[in-house]
């Protein structure tokens, strides 16, 4: 599904992603995990396409097709999302006419009539149910005063609602606490599919115990320095990022 | 806005769109007579910037000539950020469809005060004079 070569990214004259290659088929779970400042965020912003950083070199395929050639919102209606770390307030605009709004530029970039308001808010509910959210929430404007599990929540939702091909969930478990984090984790389980798959961005293993992966990733200094299974995430909670960093320093 | 008759109240919502390299002023009097006792006055003028080279600025006039009325002003100065933009464009909206969204959001409180047929002409009639203006 997604397919990463080489790929070489950066801020301005910084170079941040130094080569990383990664494969993604249907159906799996990877998680990506290493310490702060080792690039994850910038990977994950890559994938989605924000013009912030510059892409030096490598590619990504999604699906057979050249992801570096789309803009965000092209990415996004082939089936990319991107769950954000700090999920941004829109003023004015309610949860359901942003969802809205969202799916019916996705059906008209394919081609459809947009969906009737009736199976909207149908399906509204049913997602709704799935993550334990309350009556009332959908006329509250975009994560405008939102606490950090609601906004969190808020990005699962939107997740359910536009059922993507691939969808990076970027440090979705910071600043939940455990109640909110077995619900988002929850969520993402229900909403797993043999035809889809799912990139975790993480810092701690705990998130793991919920959301079990296939496979687990380091980063570390904008290069992937170790893969696994589940197992490793269990070990790096157990002895820290130091053993494998030094290392790859070494190297 | 001028009181003359006691416990009167009143209520000003300013926003002000600039794009390009417009400016935009908000120039307000709030007169309180002597006679208007108890009167209040909430005035609230926001602004919304698009691009960097633009601005807006806030002149209230305030005149209260008893000391029973209360006359409150705010003021907000807002922009479309690329962290907005970006976000809209993740999820699927274009930067133009974006854009209208979060100025129709911004809107949202002056347009819900007018009546259906002209609320849509005002919307449709943003879109058009702010297309293009954020590269």
């Amino acid at each position: 599904m997604l397919q990463i070569k080489n790929l070489k990214a950066g801020i301005e004259d910084n170079q941040i992603l130094k080569g990383i290659n990664l494969e993604v088929k249907a159906g799996e779970v990877h998680a990506i995990m290493g310490p702060n400042g080792s690039g994850k965020s910038t990977l994950s912003a890559v994938i989605a396409g924000n013009e912030d950083y510059e892409v030096e070199g490598g590619n990504i395929t999604f699906n057979g097709e050249d992801l570096l050639e789309l803009n965000p919102e092209e990415r996004a209606h082939n089936g990319v999302f991107l769950s954000f770390q700090y999920p941004v307030e829109i003023p004015g605009i309610s949860v359901s006419n942003f969802i809205k709004t969202s799916i019916s530029e996705k059906r008209k970039a394919q081609g459809l009539d947009p969906i009737p308001t009736k199976d909207l808010l149908k399906m509204m509910r049913e997602k709704m149910e799935l993550l334990n959210i309350k009556k009332g929430y959908l006329s509250r404007n975009m994560n405008e005063g939102f606490s950090g599990g609601e906004k969190k929540r808020n990005e699962i939702f939107q997740m359910a609602m536009l059922e993507p091909k691939l969808a990076i969930l970027d440090e979705t478990d910071s600043g939940l606490d455990i109640d909110a984090l077995r619900i988002v984790a929850n969520g993402v389980n229900k909403l797993k599919s043999a035809d889809n798959a799912t990139i975790v961005i993480t810092h701690y293993q705990r998130l793991l115990d919920y959301i079990v992966p296939d496979f687990v990733h380091v980063l570390y200094n904008g290069r992937i320095i170790k893969s696994g299974g589940a197992e490793l995430a269990h070990k790096l909670e157990e002895k820290g990022y130091d053993w494998i960093t030094k290392e790859a320093d070494k190297q | 806005m001028i009181h003359l008759g006691k416990n009167t109240k009143s209520t000003i919502i300013a926003k002000g769109i600039s794009a390009g390299k417009s400016n935009g002023n908000y120039r307000g009097l709030v007169k309180i007579s002597k006679r208007a006792t108890n009167s209040r006055n909430f005035s609230q003028c926001d602004s919304l910037l698009m691009g960097d080279k633009c601005g807006s600025h806030t002149f209230p006039y305030i005149e209260v000539k008893n000391n029973s009325s209360k006359v409150e002003h705010e003021a907000t100065t807002s922009k479309i950020g690329e962290d907005q933009i970006f976000y809209c464009n993740q999820r699927g909206i274009g930067t133009e469809a974006a854009i209208a969204l979060i100025v129709n959001g911004y809107c949202k409180d002056v347009l819900n005060q007018l009546p259906m047929e002209f609320a849509v002409e005002a919307q449709k009639l943003l879109e058009i004079s702010l297309e293009g203006s954020v590269g």
